[in-house]
């Protein structure tokens, strides 16, 4: 029997929550990597286990941390990822660690604040920037939002290795089809926030974004906007938002066993940013997002919280594991493939990411 | 003139920098000397101090005894023996 390992990156460090084989106790450890902000926190299995900690704090700025022990000890990278001097760039926050494709186990991307996009080719050794990405020819007109000029969702296409999606809040999609040596912007069909003064395709919030892993032509995305769907690779996008109380959101996952499934957590927009009516629900699309139902059965109907856009996860499992965790700290789940929701007994820091593993 | 034995101490959230220490010895002829000593010794404390352009982070202090180095115009300034150096971390509002 297998223990799922949930690992969460908060306001004030990380932790690791680590079930029995019946998925019933759960056992916290942490807070690791205490008093600093955790971003992103991933196991990478390719190769040797290693957990990369995306790590920040207001005053003395974001680095990246590893544990080769799955969490009992760490350390900082010493070449975290950096802008040069000459790039005129701060670096603010790593909002991300990617691990690359199966067959390059070297290769992680990491995406920050201000946006930009940074690969290592050695295992997190060393990072250098895609130039061709922060040097884009709209960059000068990239505009903040609320959480910052953050590159978040990274995307490499499983079936194409010259091919890779990322998204940036509040200018958009990108493309790049040579390896990173060129991006499009690749957001047609999605409402626009506001478009730049000369260059009219950026100016699209996109919140999260998830690919198809069977067919990567299809992507969705919650946007500040609304949602979206993509069925050729980002060309163009529709909306799929029938049966969603609102279309605002952040988080967006989809089923790692039925790529039809799909889940989001819609919040009042975008002053308040809370489930609306304090009516906490996931909502839960079967059929590649023609429509959207609710799933409440568990979760708190008093429940004035947000949910980020990297706090919430599924595991493998075929019966269908889904997580989240809120701004309040509270961790809920479902066993059941959304069907029934439980809380987990712990009460942590602001969560900004959760994410799942399979231990045998 | 040889170089000094200076203290520096370290603030917890960058003890990991320093292998958990929270007061090390870096020498130096000056206060430059020291810093520069500082972070040849324990170079993952650089990113945490110093921006992508070297200068001090906006909420970092460091004082040399009672002076805050941010105004002072010049680091060549001889240390003597029991001065110290100290990392600290600026935090305004509630």
């Amino acid at each position: 029997m297998s223990q799922q390992l949930l690992m969460v990156g908060t306001e004030k460090g990380a932790f690791l929550i680590q079930s029995d084989e019946n998925r019933e106790n759960w056992n916290l450890t942490g807070p690791l990597i205490k008093g600093w902000k955790v971003f992103d926190l991933q196991l990478d299995s390719r190769t040797q286990p290693t957990l990369f900690a995306a790590v920040g704090h207001f005053v003395y700025g974001p680095s990246i941390h590893i544990s080769r022990d799955l969490g009992k000890t760490w350390e900082q990278m010493e070449n975290s990822p950096s802008y040069s001097k000459e790039s005129g760039f701060q670096l603010n926050n790593i909002w991300s660690v990617v691990p690359g494709r199966p067959e390059e186990p070297d290769v992680l991307y990491a995406g920050v604040d201000e946006a930009g996009l940074f690969v290592s080719e050695d295992g997190g050794q060393h990072w250098r920037e895609i130039e061709s990405l922060s040097g884009h020819a709209s960059r000068k007109e990239w505009q903040p939002g609320a959480g910052g000029l953050c590159c978040h969702t990274i995307l490499p296409d499983p079936a194409n290795r010259q091919r890779m999606w990322v998204g940036i809040s509040a200018v958009g999609v990108f493309r790049t089809d040579d390896g990173g040596k060129t991006w499009q912007t690749k957001n047609s069909g999605v409402t626009q926030v506001l478009e730049g003064e000369t260059n009219k395709d950026i100016g699209f919030c996109v919140h999260r974004m998830v690919l198809d892993k069977n067919d990567s032509n299809r992507l969705y995305q919650q946007n500040h906007m609304g949602v979206f769907r993509s069925a050729n690779g980002g060309d163009s996008w529709e909306a799929i938002e029938t049966g969603l109380p609102t279309t605002f959101g952040f988080p967006m996952v989809i089923s790692p066993t039925d790529s039809n499934t799909l889940f989001i957590i819609p919040l009042e927009k975008d002053e308040f940013r809370f489930s609306k009516g304090g009516s906490l629900a996931v909502y839960r699309s079967t059929d590649a997002g023609d429509s959207w139902h609710p799933l409440n059965q568990g979760l708190p109907q008093s429940a004035y919280v947000s949910v980020l856009r990297q706090a919430m996860t599924v595991d493998d499992s075929e019966s269908g594991g889904i997580y989240f965790g809120t701004s309040g700290g509270q961790i809920y789940y479902s066993l059941n493939n959304g069907d029934a929701w439980q809380t987990m007994p712990f009460s942590l820091p602001r969560i900004y990411s959760l994410s799942a593993a399979t231990l045998e | 003139m040889k170089p000094i034995p200076v203290k520096v101490q370290i603030p917890d959230l960058l003890l990991h920098c320093t292998g958990g220490k929270k007061q090390v010895e870096v020498e130096g002829k000056t206060v430059q000397g020291c810093l520069d000593h500082l972070l040849q010794t324990w170079p993952l404390l650089k990113v945490h101090l110093f921006d992508e352009e070297g200068r001090l982070r906006p909420h970092v202090l460091i004082f040399y005894n009672e002076e805050n180095i941010r105004w002072l115009k010049d680091l060549n300034i001889p240390v003597a023996a029991g001065d110290r150096i100290t990392l600290l971390q600026s935090v305004s509002g509630g």
